[in-house]
């Protein structure tokens, strides 16, 4: 039942400010992880049919009455859900004991489900208004989140982020009611048909343009980055790590690829833009994140960096590019979460984030210290994780069409990368040990399994990368590859 | 009526430029989000005229109403976090909100 | 026409008002005017649900949220705003004007228009049948919302400082 993954998340938000009343963390624990449990068993579920049908296009009926509720899934929007499950799940299993301290979970974890739900609708719809709206469900629910700790810097962070934000989502929306005032339509199917009849380039370019814009704000390309690095590292850990692994990637990447792949279609002048775009997000952030001091920050512009990566790949628009950045899409969101969550364990274990203050740390807390080493070589790309393979195939797609100079940079950019990751390593884990820290313990039970999880994760994607790159990322790639076939062969 | 399509979208263009030169110059947090309202009444605007002009009326309606919600849980948000940031640092000042740089 | 051309250059006048005035009260209120003026427009074009809407709760229900929020912020929100912003408000204003007159009609103007014909079904069918997606929907974001302000007005139960 494809729809469950928007009405499962928004009823168990619904009930759960009441029954936070009597039950302040037993029950909302125990719900919150039941749903997202249920959601991934569900995501699992679907891929038999998906490989059988190709798409499931599902219409509800309401007390008798035919009413439009209709989700299309495919490869593409399956692999998306799988991974939103999958991640905010553990990401909920660490927020059993980190949110301790902050108080108030039942409404931390109704916000968190509101903003699942928002970005499965987004995933699910095949509509551009609905598109719009699911952004903005996710949206107010994650400014909500990134100023759940009532902090100083945290609420500034809010603000900024809100604004940008809400200008970016005004920008795709304007572009979205010219769009249907040109062709009278919302469904992407039928705005495709109605585009292809259309001589009206220029005026579409524009609402390319703003959907760049608009989009490339919430993904945090790197002229639109500025609100990013405030906003992650100030949210608790969980939410940075959602954000990060998640948020940007549905609301931004995923939205804007759809549109142009199932709608406007990728012209080699829009595919040569992303890809600069793509590169110089890579390059710039990744440089960027080199001189920073919190480990939080660095994170956040290694997520701006590797998410050039992942448009990069996919502006590419052949099949293994795609798909290479779909997987890069899947390993990034499974170790940033990771990472994020490790920052947050160490915060929680020495009440700071400021990498000259740390060391040594290796020797008391083996398992943060080790899932972060995991983390942190996959988003690198270090064999046999499962970073390498994606960055691969993204490098192998863009040696195949002849673009050797930006395979050249994503290769420099992938040192870089190590560079830093090896830093935050290095600072805080080896070494000698701080007088200060000779006391510390491990994190408690379930952030350090969250923390296993994710990097076992990592791990065995890596070494299986055979068998889940054909049952998992060849469907998704081949869906948005059809994608652009239709809407090139209607002549764009 | 199909040649008004471009007045009544010079008007929301001219809105929304309205909105983003207030948040670029402004100061004020409340003048911030005022602008961020008058760029979604060029948004509105843009989106029933449309309805209108395109004879897809009945449609462009359900969709004004439905982003009149979206912008009352939008405001509400923001409000709130103004409130908030009053209470911190008792001010409205927005050049107070430079700890964090890009 | 002529009607609709000025109230929207009210409109315009109203929001520009709305963003320079220096008193916050009255700056809120003029977006409550251009509020109104915006759903007479509605109207005028057929949309009377829409301009209902746009009435009762842009003009109605946020307008008292900002004088609630102008109200609870009162003490100390002398914020001075730099003098050149309002005196360049004009150059920048017709410079735009002239830009978006000449592209708006250049691009827009070749359009074709779509195949006439009067949509099917009445308001309450389009909503509740075609648009039954934004109805979930509206039901998220109004639940965000509602869950941001609990979420944000908490009493904190223990202080953490770091």
């Amino acid at each position: 039942m494809v729809f469950s993954f928007i009405v499962i998340p928004l009823l168990v938000a619904a009930f759960l400010p009441l029954v936070g009343k009597f039950s302040k963390k037993l029950l909302p624990d125990v719900l919150t992880n039941a749903a997202l449990a249920f959601l991934v068993f569900n995501a699992i579920l679907l891929v038999k049919p998906i490989f059988n049908q190709g798409v499931i296009v599902q219409n509800l009926n309401w007390l008798g009455e035919r009413v439009n509720l209709q989700v299309a899934l495919d490869g593409f929007n399956l692999f998306m859900l799988f991974t939103i499950s999958l991640v905010s799940l553990c990401i909920s299993l660490f927020s059993i004991d980190y949110l301790e301290h902050y108080g108030h979970k039942s409404t931390f974890y109704a916000l968190f489900l509101v903003m699942i739900a928002g970005m499965n609708g987004l995933v699910l719809v095949p509509d551009l208004f609905s598109v719009y709206l699911f952004l903005e469900v996710a949206a107010v629910a994650s400014y909500a989140l990134v100023a759940f700790g009532l902090g100083y810097d945290e609420l500034e962070a809010s603000f900024k982020y809100l604004m940008l934000s809400v200008v970016a989502s005004a920008f795709a929306l304007l572009s979205i009611t010219v769009i249907f005032g040109m062709t009278g339509s919302l469904n992407f199917q039928a705005v495709a048909q109605g585009l292809q009849d259309l001589q009206a380039r220029l005026v579409l370019g524009v609402c390319v343009a703003f959907f760049i814009m608009g989009f490339g704000l919430k993904a945090a390309l790197v002229p639109f980055h500025a609100w990013l690095p405030d906003a992650h590292p100030s949210a608790p850990a969980p939410i940075s790590a959602m954000l990060s692994g998640l948020l940007i990637k549905v609301s931004g990447i995923y939205a804007l690829f759809r549109i142009i792949y199932s709608v406007i279609g990728l012209t080699p002048a829009l595919s040569q833009l992303l890809m600069a775009l793509g590169t110089i997000s890579m390059v710039v952030a990744a440089l960027l994140a080199l001189g920073q001091k919190d480990i939080k920050r660095m994170l956040a512009y290694s997520s701006i960096s590797q998410v050039g990566y992942i448009v990069l790949g996919l502006a590419l628009g052949t099949p293994l590019g795609i798909a290479g950045a779909l997987f890069h899409l899947f390993n990034h969101a499974v170790a940033k979460g990771l990472l994020f969550l490790n920052s947050g364990s160490i915060q929680h274990i020495t009440g700071t984030r400021n990498l000259e203050e740390l060391g040594g740390l290796g020797k008391m807390v083996p398992v943060t210290a080790g899932t972060n080493l995991v983390g942190a070589l996959s988003i690198a790309g270090v064999p046999p994780l499962a970073g390498f393979w994606s960055k691969l195939i993204i490098i192998m797609a863009l040696i195949q069409a002849k673009q050797f100079g930006y395979a050249l940079v994503a290769i420099l950019a992938s040192i870089l990368t190590l560079w830093y990751y090896l830093l935050i390593q290095r600072k805080a884990f080896f070494g000698r040990v701080a007088e200060k820290w000779s006391q510390v313990k491990e994190a408690p039970f379930w952030m350090s399994a969250a923390n296993v999880v994710l990097a076992l994760v990592c791990i065995l994607v890596g070494i299986f990368f055979t068998p889940i790159f054909k049952t998992w990322i060849s469907p998704a790639a081949e869906a948005l590859a059809r994608g652009i076939q239709q809407v090139l062969m209607w002549g764009l | 009526m199909s040649n008004l399509w471009f007045l009544y979208l010079f008007f929301a263009a001219l809105l929304v430029f309205i909105g983003l030169y207030c948040l670029l110059t402004m100061r004020n947090l409340i003048k911030l989000f005022i602008a961020v309202e008058v760029i979604s009444k060029g948004v509105s605007l843009a989106i029933v005229a449309t309805g209108a002009v395109k004879n897809n009326i009945l449609l462009a309606q359900s969709l004004a109403i439905t982003y009149v919600v979206v912008e009352v849980a939008l405001v509400a948000t923001a409000l709130a976090l103004i409130i908030n940031i009053y209470k911190k640092n008792k001010s409205l000042d927005v050049r107070l909100l430079s700890k964090l740089k890009g | 026409m002529a009607i609709q051309i000025i109230l929207l250059c009210g409109l315009v006048i109203f929001s520009a008002l709305a963003i320079l005035l220096k008193d916050l009260i009255k700056a809120a209120l003029s977006l409550a005017v251009a509020s109104l003026l915006l759903g007479i427009i509605f109207f005028r074009l057929a949309a009377p649900y829409a301009a209902v809407f746009e009435i009762s709760v842009v003009a109605g229900l946020i307008t008292v949220l900002f004088i609630l929020t102008i109200a609870l912020t009162k003490k100390g929100d002398e914020v001075t705003e730099a003098r050149l912003v309002k005196l360049a408000f004009p150059v920048f204003l017709i410079l735009f004007l002239v830009i978006d007159g000449l592209v708006m009609k250049s691009l827009l103007q070749k359009i074709p228009a779509l195949p006439a014909g009067p949509e099917a079904g009445t308001f309450g069918e389009v909503l509740w049948k075609q648009r039954t997606f934004d109805l979930v929907a509206q039901v998220g974001v109004i639940l965000a919302g509602v869950l941001a302000v609990l979420a944000l007005f908490r009493k904190k139960e223990e202080d953490k400082d770091e």
